[in-house]
């Protein structure tokens, strides 16, 4: 077997003929002879078809290209191929692994994620929660936002009229709410994940119902409650690091893409959860659960006369419409007996 | 006298369908053992890449030890992690805690560079770092705030000194390359990208005044364009102003192949769940490598081992330390 022998000292490679005798490597170079046994000899793995080196204890080593022929005189040695070495050549493994690889980025995105997320939102402590809270109400009162244009009258009737729905279960987050105007935005109302519940005016003035406005708070309370804002932003933040370290490796220029593509938005399970306790919460409180769904069709309608207004909220803002593709449906969970 | 040079292009033989078999199960196994073999896989991979490197008829070689760089990546997770949870906790914390990841980042750059250059070789001698932690601090903290208080007109300055204090620094046993690329060169790069995308920025406001909605396609592609360049440039010209010794290196990259490689890859990672990420890496790598190489002024024999080699002190120490995953 032919290789190169390099001995440590200078960059010059010497040819070299390559032997195996009686366990002792044996080295044959044009004006020298050297002789290893096995056991000075550490020979490296197998890797593609990169070349393999006979690494000698006392330093030096060989390069061989050769790969067949390394493997024919080490069938005469003990050494095994590690399951490792088996692993990475074999087509098989490859089938597998990727296969196995998919599976484990759909499981870990669909249900991994999620219940992490809720997880870890349970646990967050509350000044954390009031932290993310504030940043977000700070950033958008300066670009978005602007101070409500309802009297402070008007604002107490609401908030009071919501203050006396009985939730279902005993409050675990105090919740605010905080009046404010948006014309870009259209009718919306949103939760914070420290409890604030933006109303805008735009949304009041939508409806003479005042009930209709309390179903749709009694829908954001429950985003509080659940903690569905701070699960979305861990969420979202976690894919956002992942995929940055993931595409990283490739270029640099992947690596700010998932950023603009990840975008925080409510699940649908969550939009659902939240329907499901508003109504609960509605019925409990002997007020139609078809405030709601009446509200929703208003919005609907508000929005569709402006399409271009709806799109705009913040990332971080959880968009009163933002995930919903099936409004009809949600009217028809809330307000079964209307058909 | 000068002597005759010698062209030696560098010779990638790795191939995606290889590479892919060895990248996927090394992965399914960091994925299954929650991260901790990826500092084995990253070995395995760093060596396929350097095995099926060849210049003048011999390979490279990695000697990365893995439990090295599992030390450097539990450090950099922990920094991240203190960081972003700071982060969360009050903005002052995290600036606090980023002022001191900033204060240490230049010691473990160098010991980052160190660890990976001490465990290249190539014909059996050893790459080895000689930069100060002096000199670090003042390439890798002074001039970036300097450039920050400068607003970044200092950003091609700063840029030439860490490459020159990375490519200045670095040995092949007992000979040193050398950085010779001026400050003004870097400017050049720098104001040809600002003015084009002056340019652009012109012609956007033009055809957004005629309303003429094509340019929200072509703009994408300017600005890939403008990308292409900047990242070939850089490059040749570092290359192009390396030397080792008596040789010097080349570098040939052009915009159109390496932006056709680049959108290619990012289409086929995309639409492949990132399965096309060891092919992408191979088809870039092949690219780079192929057009980069040696102008040997003489026979690359004649290299010798540095002290750190033979004494093996420094090498042993270095090896112990820790690996940072910082790309320069």
């Amino acid at each position: 077997m032919q290789g190169h022998y390099y001995d440590g000292q200078s960059a010059a490679a010497q040819a070299v003929d390559i032997t195996l005798v009686d366990d002792v490597w044996v080295l044959c170079g044009a004006e020298f002879e050297l002789r290893w046994p096995l056991s000075q000899v550490n020979i490296s793995e197998r890797l593609g078809n990169t070349p393999r080196r006979l690494t000698f204890s006392a330093g030096g080593h060989c390069e061989v290209t050769d790969l067949a022929a390394l493997d024919a005189l080490l069938v005469h040695t003990q050494t095994q191929r590690s399951w490792l070495d088996a692993m990475q050549h074999s087509f098989a493994w490859a089938g597998i692994a990727s296969v196995a690889f998919v599976a484990v980025l759909i499981f870990s995105y669909v249900y991994l994620l999620p219940w992490s997320a809720q997880v870890m939102a349970q646990r967050l402590p509350s000044i954390v929660l009031q932290k993310m809270g504030s940043s977000t109400l700070s950033t958008l009162d300066r670009v978005m936002l602007q101070p409500s244009q309802l009297d402070a009258t008007r604002q107490q009737t609401l908030a009071r009229a919501f203050a006396q729905l009985t939730p279902l279960t005993a409050a675990q987050m105090p919740y605010r709410i905080e009046f404010r105007s948006a014309p870009k935005m259209g009718a919306n109302a949103f939760a914070l994940p420290d409890g604030t519940i933006v109303l805008l005016d735009e949304l009041v003035a939508l409806t003479q119902n005042d009930d209709e406005i309390v179903a749709v708070l009694a829908h954001e309370r429950a985003h509080v409650e659940q903690r569905h804002a701070a699960r979305m932003v861990l969420q979202s933040s976690a894919v956002g690091l992942l995929m940055t370290w993931y595409m990283g490796d490739v270029s640099s220029l992947l690596a700010t893409v998932p950023s603009v593509v990840m975008q925080a938005q409510y699940s649908r399970e969550m939009e659902a959860e939240a329907d499901e306790i508003a109504k609960q919460t509605l019925r409990a409180n002997h007020l139609s659960s078809c405030l709601l769904g009446t509200m929703l069709e208003k919005l609907e309608a508000a929005h569709q006369a402006s399409p271009a207004t709806t799109r705009n909220a913040d990332d971080v803002v959880m968009d009163y419409l933002s995930s919903h593709p099936a409004t009809a449906e949600r009217i028809q969970q809330m307000c079964p007996e209307r058909r | 006298m000068q002597s005759q040079q010698q062209e030696h292009a560098f010779v990638f033989t790795g191939t995606g369908r290889e590479y892919f078999k060895i990248w996927i199960v090394n992965l399914l196994l960091s994925v299954v053992t929650l991260g901790i073999y990826s500092a084995w896989a990253k070995v395995r991979r760093t060596q396929y890449f350097y095995r099926n490197t060849q210049l003048a008829g011999a390979h490279f070689e990695y000697h990365g030890l893995p439990i090295a760089i599992l030390k450097g990546r539990l450090i950099a997770f922990g920094l991240l992690a203190i960081y972003y949870l700071a982060g969360v906790f009050s903005p002052l914390l995290a600036i606090i805690i980023f002022l001191l990841i900033a204060a240490i980042m230049p010691w473990m750059i160098v010991r980052s560079l160190r660890f990976k250059l001490h465990n290249s070789s190539y014909r059996g001698l050893r790459f080895s770092f000689a930069g100060s932690d002096a000199a670090a601090y003042t390439v890798f903290l002074l001039f970036p705030i300097l450039t920050v208080l400068s607003l970044y007109t200092l950003a091609p300055f700063t840029h030439q000194r860490i490459k020159q204090f990375q490519h200045g620094n670095s040995e092949f046993g007992d000979t040193f390359f050398s950085f010779d690329a001026s400050v003004k060169s870097f400017y050049g790069i720098y104001l040809r990208l600002l003015g084009m995308l002056f340019g652009i920025g012109l012609l956007v406001g033009i055809f957004a005044a005629l309303g003429w909605h094509l340019m929200f396609i072509l703009l994408p592609i300017a600005f890939i364009f403008i990308a292409g360049y900047f990242a070939v440039s850089l490059p040749n010209l570092i290359w192009n102003s390396t030397g080792l010794g008596e040789h010097t290196f080349y570098s040939r990259l052009q915009i159109k192949p390496y932006v056709w490689i680049s959108f290619t890859n990012l289409l086929g990672i995309i639409f492949t769940l990132g399965l096309f990420i060891p092919f992408a890496q191979i088809r870039m790598m092949r690219y780079k490598l192929e057009n980069m190489g040696l102008l040997a002024a003489g026979d690359v024999a004649t290299f010798v081992a540095g002290q750190a080699q033979l004494t093996n002190a420094l090498g042993e120490e270095t090896a112990e330390m820790f690996d940072l995953d910082i790309s320069l």
